[in-house]
């Protein structure tokens, strides 16, 4: 008989056919059993297990429980009364109502039985009351005359005067209210209240599906969330905090907001959250980040507004142009500058003279030319060697990429690195000129280099921009390369001391052991030794009380040694 | 289960009413001048007093009784919270107490019989909230009924405190005079009190015998107009 159908469907449906004796619970009480007490139980109905009173011990709980829910479903189409079963139960009908509410919150009575009818009756009947009492003073506060008086006094008309004085002022306090009956619904009125026990719902609360009815963790864990709702129309609504609630919708004018701040304040997010306002400085990041376009901002924000990645850009474009224009008229020699800035970069990369080089980057500078600055800067920054080969490099690409001869750079290089006689070069004379401030290995002077720049001014200039930058990047790798290494050389090493630093602290352990071992064995042995002794004492007074003839003492000590 | 002995331990309360609110049953009965005004409602004596005059006027004039009214009925409502607050602060008696209540009381034309178990300790009952389900099981529109079950629960409730005050008291005497007399003294104190052992421990059932149950079975009656007539006669030659 006391078998329990779990039904997921949820329908207040009738309860299984009497022959089955199928009785349907809803699925939220599945927890019930009948052979114990679950921790929902525990939870609702603390004063039956804290052990605080002999009318109230987890057992005369069951028995309560038990009854209750046999007592339904001997009929349980019928609607179980706290009433009907209050005259059966021994106990404080407090408490009992307490246990009829549980049960009846959660389905385990009454859940079968037509709800819908005395729901709908209830809710007349509240309708009903409530008219009433606005009617006026109740009829049972009247005035009425003696019985024996002589002047019979009519009933004033209470109900029409009341509405009359609530009409005309709007609010009046209705007659009989107490100052908190007032009052208390002003305060209620702040924040999130529990609409069962009144108290603040800080932690988060459930709030039911059909109206703003909301009830507290509390209450609804105790199961009390009101008349007439059951608990699957509940949604949980967690308001910790003003962080997590409003961390997770931000407005267009938020984000705004934080866009413009974050230009404006760069990372200074303690700034951007205090312009941002409703949120807080990790919102604030964590939004930003979110952003499709987030670390570009943070990017420029880091960089500031000086030189961007555009703004190299354009410079190359700008030398580009510019180089694609004079390429018509590159004998005619009137880009000096850029040109000797060129064979310089080369005879740079070729000569592989280290003390050279501050003055060349002094002339760069002069130059103005962005890229090439930059080019220098990166080639400064690893030695002359490397830069050497990847401007090396540098040309070889280009040369298979363009099929041009390599002899535009390679009369150079040869020319400069072995100091031969090529004879293809055109400008012997010029070339000698070379050479000297070459193997002079003395600063060039600009005059000189800009002597033999004119003279080498063949070589397309997109070809030398283009090597220069693969020579820059290359160099810029090699640097990577370098320091890559570098770090982890210090990787390694740090490990290594980690390492060491451990073994040692073994040891020293190890040591203390031993040492500890050895004092050990010293206390061992001199337990060792008392013992002994103590033991020849004892045989000594044992052997003299022989002799003396205590026999009774002796039996004494034999027993309590 | 755990001994008796345990709940007797705990902290002395001091004197309030044994319900979730502490409100106060104020019963009023005023006759002036062959006018008769009787009420009865429950006052929060934590509100200031300067109340009870407030509500005295606002009462009379509601109601269109005579000015000299609004006095008389400050001064029994003082009079009545201000012999509620000579109890507080003395301790009562806060072991296990289960006592009895008996309800027989006729609003308008509702007649009322009942009883039922109250635990003098359980300090959230609710006598409002009991009389809301009692009406609503039993299909009871009168809207005043409510209340005024509530109200005659919270008197009795009311009369049994000030025992318990008076039972604390001689508890403390009685230790004062001479050791061991604590068991005798709350087996005296619990003399009101249902036999809690009886109760609980050698009825192995808490259900309640069969013939028991129509002690404690609410009997309610719908008089009509004449029985009531004939009722209130009697009422008032009672009074006289």
């Amino acid at each position: 008989m006391e078998f329990s159908q779990h039904d997921p469907n949820l329908k207040p449906s009738r309860p299984g056919e009497p022959e089955f004796e199928l009785y349907t619970i809803p699925s939220h009480s599945s927890w019930f059993i009948w052979d114990d007490i679950h921790e929902t139980e525990r939870i609702a109905l603390k004063d039956f297990f804290d052990g605080s009173s002999i009318s109230r011990t987890p057992k005369i709980y069951k028995e309560y429980r038990d009854f209750i829910i046999n007592k339904y479903r001997e009929e349980p189409s019928r609607r179980l009364t706290f009433t009907q079963i209050r005259k059966s139960l021994v106990g404080d009908v407090s408490l009992l109502h307490k246990v009829f509410n549980f049960l009846d919150k959660w389905g385990l009575i009454n859940f079968g039985a037509a709800s819908d009818d005395s729901k709908d009756l209830l809710e007349d009947k509240k309708l009903k009351n409530r008219i009433r009492v606005e009617e006026g003073a109740p009829i049972g506060v009247r005035a009425v005359a003696m019985p024996n008086s002589l002047k019979p006094i009519t009933v004033p008309p209470f109900g029409v005067d009341g509405r009359a004085v609530v009409g005309e002022t709007g609010f009046k306090l209705p007659p009989l209210a107490s100052y908190s009956d007032i009052f208390a619904g002003l305060v209620e009125l702040k924040g999130l209240k529990c609409a069962n026990c009144g108290e603040r719902c800080n932690s988060g609360c459930y709030e039911y599906s059909k109206d703003n009815y909301r009830v507290c963790v509390k209450c609804f864990k105790n199961g009390n969330y009101g008349e007439n709702k059951s608990m699957d129309n509940f949604k949980y609504n967690d308001c910790t905090g003003n962080g997590i609630t409003h961390g997770d919708a931000w407005t267009e004018a938020e984000t705004l907001l934080l866009l413009e701040s974050v230009t404006k304040h760069g990372d200074d997010w303690e700034l951007v959250a205090q312009n941002v306002n409703t949120k807080n400085k990790l919102d604030c990041i964590s939004k930003l980040i979110e952003l499709p376009f987030g670390e570009f901002m943070m990017g420029s924000a880091h960089r500031g507004s000086a030189t961007g990645p555009t703004g190299s850009m354009n410079s190359v474009k700008q030398g580009l142009s510019v180089s694609s224009e004079h390429q018509e008229i590159t004998k005619t020699g009137d880009q000096v500058d850029e040109h000797m800035n060129e064979s310089e970069q080369n005879g740079d990369a070729a000569n592989q003279e280290p003390p050279a080089k501050r003055k060349r980057i002094a002339s760069l500078s002069d130059a103005g030319s962005s890229l090439v600055k930059q080019v220098s800067r990166i080639s400064t920054m690893v030695g002359p060697h490397i830069t050497a080969v990847a401007a090396d490099a540098a040309v070889t690409a280009l040369c298979d990429e363009i099929s041009c001869p390599r002899e535009i750079f390679d009369g150079d290089d040869d020319y400069l690195t072995d100091g031969s006689w090529s004879p293809t070069m055109l400008y012997e004379s010029e070339r000698a000129h070379r050479i000297d401030a070459s193997e002079m290995k003395e600063k060039p002077s600009e005059s000189e280099t800009k002597e033999t720049s004119t003279k080498k001014n063949d070589i397309p200039l997109t070809l030398k921009i283009r090597a220069a930058t693969a020579t820059a990047l290359g160099s810029a790798a090699a640097n990577a390369k370098l320091l890559a290494d570098q770090e982890d050389r210090e990787i390694e090493q740090l490990v290594a001391a980690i390492i060491e630093a451990q073994l040692q602290k073994l040891h020293s352990k190890i040591k203390h052991f031993d040492d500890l071992e050895l004092i050990m064995d010293k206390e061992y042995a001199e337990m060792l030794d008392l013992k002994e002794c103590i033991v020849e004492q004892r045989i000594d007074v044992l052997q003299k009380a022989f002799i003396a003839g205590v026999s009774k003492w002796r039996d004494q000590t034999y027993i309590k040694p | 289960m755990k001994l008796p002995a345990t709940s007797s331990f705990k902290a002395p309360v001091k004197f309030r009413m044994p319900t979730a609110d502490n409100l106060v049953p104020i019963r009023l009965d005023i006759e002036n001048e062959g006018q008769r005004y009787k009420d009865a409602f429950t006052w929060n004596p934590s509100d200031p007093d300067s109340e009870v005059v407030v509500f005295a006027k606002k009462t009379v004039r509601d109601l269109k009784l005579p000015p000299q009214f609004t006095t008389q009925i400050a001064q029994s409502i003082q009079s009545q919270l201000t012999e509620f607050r000579s109890y507080e602060g003395q301790d009562m008696y806060t072991a296990e107490k289960i006592v009895p209540i008996k309800l027989d009381l006729r609003v308008n034309h509702t007649l009322i019989r009942d009883q039922f178990l109250w635990d003098l300790n359980n300090y959230d009952s609710d006598p409002e909230e009991f009389a809301r389900t009692f009406c609503k099981d039993l299909a009871i529109d009168d809207p005043e009924v409510g209340p005024a079950v509530a109200f005659a629960i919270r008197e009795q409730l009311y009369e049994i405190a000030i025992q318990s005050v008076a039972s604390a008291r001689e508890i403390k005497i009685s230790k004062k005079g001479r050791r061991g007399a604590e068991h005798m003294s709350a087996s005296k104190a619990g003399g009101n009190a249902l036999d809690l052992m009886k109760l609980f421990r050698f009825n192995s059932s808490i259900v309640r015998k069969r013939k028991e149950w129509e002690v404690y079975e609410p009997f309610v009656d719908i008089l009509s107009n004449e029985e009531v007539d004939v009722l209130e006669a009697r009422e008032e030659r009672n009074t006289r």
